[in-house]
């Protein structure tokens, strides 16, 4: 048998409409850099990142989707061995936004009844193209008690204390609360730092 | 064989009154010499473009090119241009909620064109070619203020907003941020058009002539490397139309492979799971050890064999490397047969490192491809097609 170098495992999953930036904070996360040069992805991607949580080494299994509808069938079968979901769309394109819905209910549909899930707003770096106001973006991760962020894989905002704060909620649930853990009791966990989108995580590097 | 050997062999039989196609597939399968414009004329044959008799081709070209160049007329060009017919009351209108509204068309369109430009402006970005202008751009359109070019029906459009300033009573200053866009990808100024641009109305006019299957992600994976030999053309003429043929013969390459593109076919003889079933199947003969690893680790081919098969494993190999498994597997008698072999072949050939790792080493290697010598994949695949089937 291979040693085990981790503690424990989490999968997790990233979905959303083609174009906003999957693939970009995957390769953020995983590699810390960014390129647009990025072709298109077809059926499913894979990356391997392994953090350290409380004391713990978490090897997360991050599963990279295609957005567009013909990929659905093959990339839904993904979503009941996930842990955690991600669900991205792009600050700058209203359609993507109003899409988070029908992403939702392909998670209730396909996943998990207790997987965890936080939305995403990504290429906040692009704040003169903005077409969906933050406040819209917490309204709805309210209303499905869901955490939200808004990311830039470009700028490096965020990207890092988004998959920290989910596998975080996912150890949680996991540990059954180990107490002194900050265990979020109302599981609404907007972004803390209202109106600075420039707040980097102090994780990072 | 000498390289001059083998461009003399292709001149052999492409210079026969009647092409033998048979003949023809023989010699392609090891390879199409990368110069004179060889590729783009033995692709046009192999894939039903130009028919055997030489004689033809002149007619066929002639046809096809002045086709092509009406479907943009009709597609792109024309449309809002001829509703003028008769009463103005009963006229076409943005609001309009009549289904047969020209506008209802046109943002149906844009929705399609939306998908297509976002995923032309990330094709192939490991060279620069697709971000070059074209020699032969589409006059119409590239002198139409910019009125006609599809990106800008889907461009996402932000007032500008200003900031005013006023210093007591004296003059308002109005200050314009201008934002420059640097992305490389970018749109061409008037009168140029980059390739890219190209390859976005020959998708866009297939998405029109195939409703039913539209356009799907990955087919830009499928054009790019037919247009790139074309338009490469060292002939003038043969460059100068590389948009409309490299248009029918992607068009011809996808009635063969549209299958794997559409989902409802996902389940039938040719869609693209009973592909990864073959090829499971032939790796299961081949290599029973790497097989039954799979399956202790289930690893599916879906994880990786979805995007060889259907992309013809252009996402897998730099782009020489993708025109040359091309070349053989154009030259296939029994398309595609021979792309399951190729791909068996990419895991057997990994198979010590694949029966050594866990999971999640082995996606990563069987989704990032190492580079090696394309000929070797070739020939182990070459040789498991010959081995009898049990």
């Amino acid at each position: 048998m291979a040693k085990k170098t981790y503690d424990l495992l989490f999968k997790l999953l990233l979905i959303g409409d083609s174009g906003v930036g999957k693939t970009c904070i995957l390769f953020r996360f995983s590699d810390d850099a960014f390129t647009t040069t990025f072709i298109s992805t077809i059926g499913i991607d894979f990356k391997i990142k392994t953090i350290e949580l409380r004391g713990k080494k978490i090897k997360l299994q991050i599963w990279d989707t295609a957005g567009q509808e013909r990929f659905h069938t093959i990339t839904t079968s993904y979503y009941r061995g996930a842990m955690g979901i991600m669900l991205v769309y792009d600050i700058n394109n209203e359609k993507s936004f109003e899409n988070i819905v029908k992403w939702l209910r392909n998670i209730d549909e396909h996943a998990n009844e207790d997987v965890e899930k936080m939305i995403l707003g990504n290429k906040c770096d692009m704040d003169d193209k903005r077409t969906v106001s933050k406040e819209r973006g917490e309204t709805i991760a309210r209303e499905h008690s869901i955490r939200f962020m808004e990311t830039s894989a470009k700028a490096n905002i965020n990207i890092e204390r988004a998959f920290r704060e989910l596998a975080e909620a996912i150890l949680d649930k996991t540990a059954g609360r180990e107490p002194g853990g900050d265990g979020n009791m109302d599981r609404v966990l907007v972004d803390k730092k209202p109106m600075t989108n420039t707040t980097k995580s102090c994780c990072n590097n | 064989m000498s390289y001059k050997a083998k461009l003399k062999e292709f001149d052999l039989i492409l210079e026969q009154d009647v092409v033998k196609l048979e003949d023809l597939k023989k010699l392609s399968f090891h390879g199409i010499p990368d110069d004179q414009g060889k590729r783009a004329l033995c692709w046009r044959i192999l894939l039903g473009y130009l028919p055997e008799e030489r004689s033809k081709w002149k007619n066929v070209l002639t046809e096809k090119r002045k086709l092509y160049k009406q479907f943009i007329e009709e597609m792109i060009v024309m449309p809002g241009e001829n509703e003028s017919n008769g009463d103005v009351t009963q006229g076409d209108h943005p609001l309009s909620i009549n289904p047969d509204s020209t506008w209802s068309t046109y943002f149906k369109d844009n929705e399609v064109l939306l998908q297509i430009d976002k995923d032309v402006r990330r094709l192939c970005p490991d060279i620069s070619f697709f971000q070059q202008p074209t020699e032969f751009p589409c006059e119409e359109i590239v002198n139409s203020n910019d009125v006609k070019r599809l990106h800008t029906r889907v461009q996402r459009r932000i007032l500008d907003c200003a900031n005013v300033e006023r210093r007591g009573l004296g003059i308002t200053k109005i200050a314009l941020l201008i934002k420059k866009a640097c992305e490389d990808y970018a749109p061409m100024e008037e009168g140029k058009e980059a390739h890219w641009e190209v390859v976005e109305r020959i998708l866009f006019i297939y998405a029109k002539l195939n409703p039913g299957q539209g356009y799907v992600q990955g087919m830009n994976e499928i054009i790019g490397p037919i247009y790139h030999s074309f338009a490469m053309d060292p002939d003038l003429e043969y460059r100068e139309y590389a948009e409309a043929d490299s248009f029918f013969c992607f068009t011809n390459l996808m009635s063969e492979i549209r299958d794997f593109f559409i989902k409802s076919l996902d389940e039938t003889d040719h869609g693209i799971n009973s592909m990864m079933s073959t090829l499971m199947m032939r790796l299961k003969t081949n290599d029973l050890d790497v097989w039954l690893k799979f399956q202790q680790q289930d690893l599916k081919p879906q994880y990786y064999a979805f995007r060889w098969i259907t992309l013809l494993l252009s996402q897998e190999f730099p782009l020489p490397d993708v025109l040359r498994i091309w070349d053989s597997l154009f030259s296939d008698e029994n398309r595609f047969d021979f792309l399951i072999y190729v791909c068996c072949a990419m895991i057997v050939i990994m198979r010590n490192q694949l029966l050594d790792c866990d999971f999640s080493s082995n996606i990563k290697l069987l989704q990032n491809f190492p580079p090696m010598d394309v000929q070797i994949i070739l020939s182990k695949a070459v040789e498991l097609s010959k081995k009898p089937i049990f």
